[in-house]
């Protein structure tokens, strides 16, 4: 009968719990996507000043674990970014 | 019939006259292939953010057009051809937005 109380143990202990303990959590794990929004600016390889926010200064792509931007818009972002550099846009 | 947007990087020192006809010869070519020009934006002088064979800036010509198969493969032929062309990127889309500018005639980046 023991054993049964044990499995209704409260599962609180996840990642993210553990993580706050030693630094502060500034948010940005729980932070949503800024393109999924509802009128979100267009992801297209002419919209510069969009694209110009998720590329490092020297040209390189931030990755989506920093910038928390979902998976399906951080390939088209990709794709678009690098259209645009062919084009010697950015 | 499907949707394409074609822009072409032309070299920066060319006289306006040029232009003007590098513009119509390929407005003219997909007209001419069963296709149909939608719109067509000049983007103006911008400077690259590399150098292309050398060049600081280069002329930015946006087609936006409806066109089959046959039409851009002609399109990309006059392409390869003429050398005052130093690149082109041609995207095909299921359906063309064509009401915001991205590309004022300010060109702002």
């Amino acid at each position: 009968m023991k054993r049964k109380n044990k499995k209704f143990q409260k599962k609180g202990s996840n990642s993210l719990n553990r993580l706050s303990l030693f630094q502060k959590n500034d948010g940005r794990f729980s932070k949503n996507c800024p393109l999924s929004i509802k009128n979100a600016p267009i992801i297209d390889y002419k919209n510069i000043p969009l694209l110009k926010k998720y590329i490092s200064d020297n040209g390189k792509i931030i990755s989506s674990k920093i910038t928390s931007v979902s998976f399906s818009k951080q390939k088209k972002l990709t794709k678009e970014i690098k259209k645009a550099k062919t084009l010697g846009l950015i | 019939m499907a949707f394409y947007e074609n822009t072409i990087v032309t070299k920066q020192d060319l006289a306006d006259k040029e232009l003007k006809n590098i513009k119509s010869k390929y407005e003219q070519l997909i007209n001419d292939t069963s296709g149909k020009v939608v719109k067509i934006e000049e983007w103006g002088l911008l400077n690259l953010a590399t150098k292309i064979r050398n060049y600081k800036k280069a002329f930015y010509i946006h087609y936006k057009f409806e066109g089959s198969a046959n039409t851009l493969k002609e399109v990309e032929k006059k392409i390869k051809l003429d050398d005052s062309i130093i690149r082109h990127l041609t995207v095909k889309y299921k359906k063309l937005d064509t009401e915001n500018e991205f590309f004022k005639e300010k060109g702002d980046l």
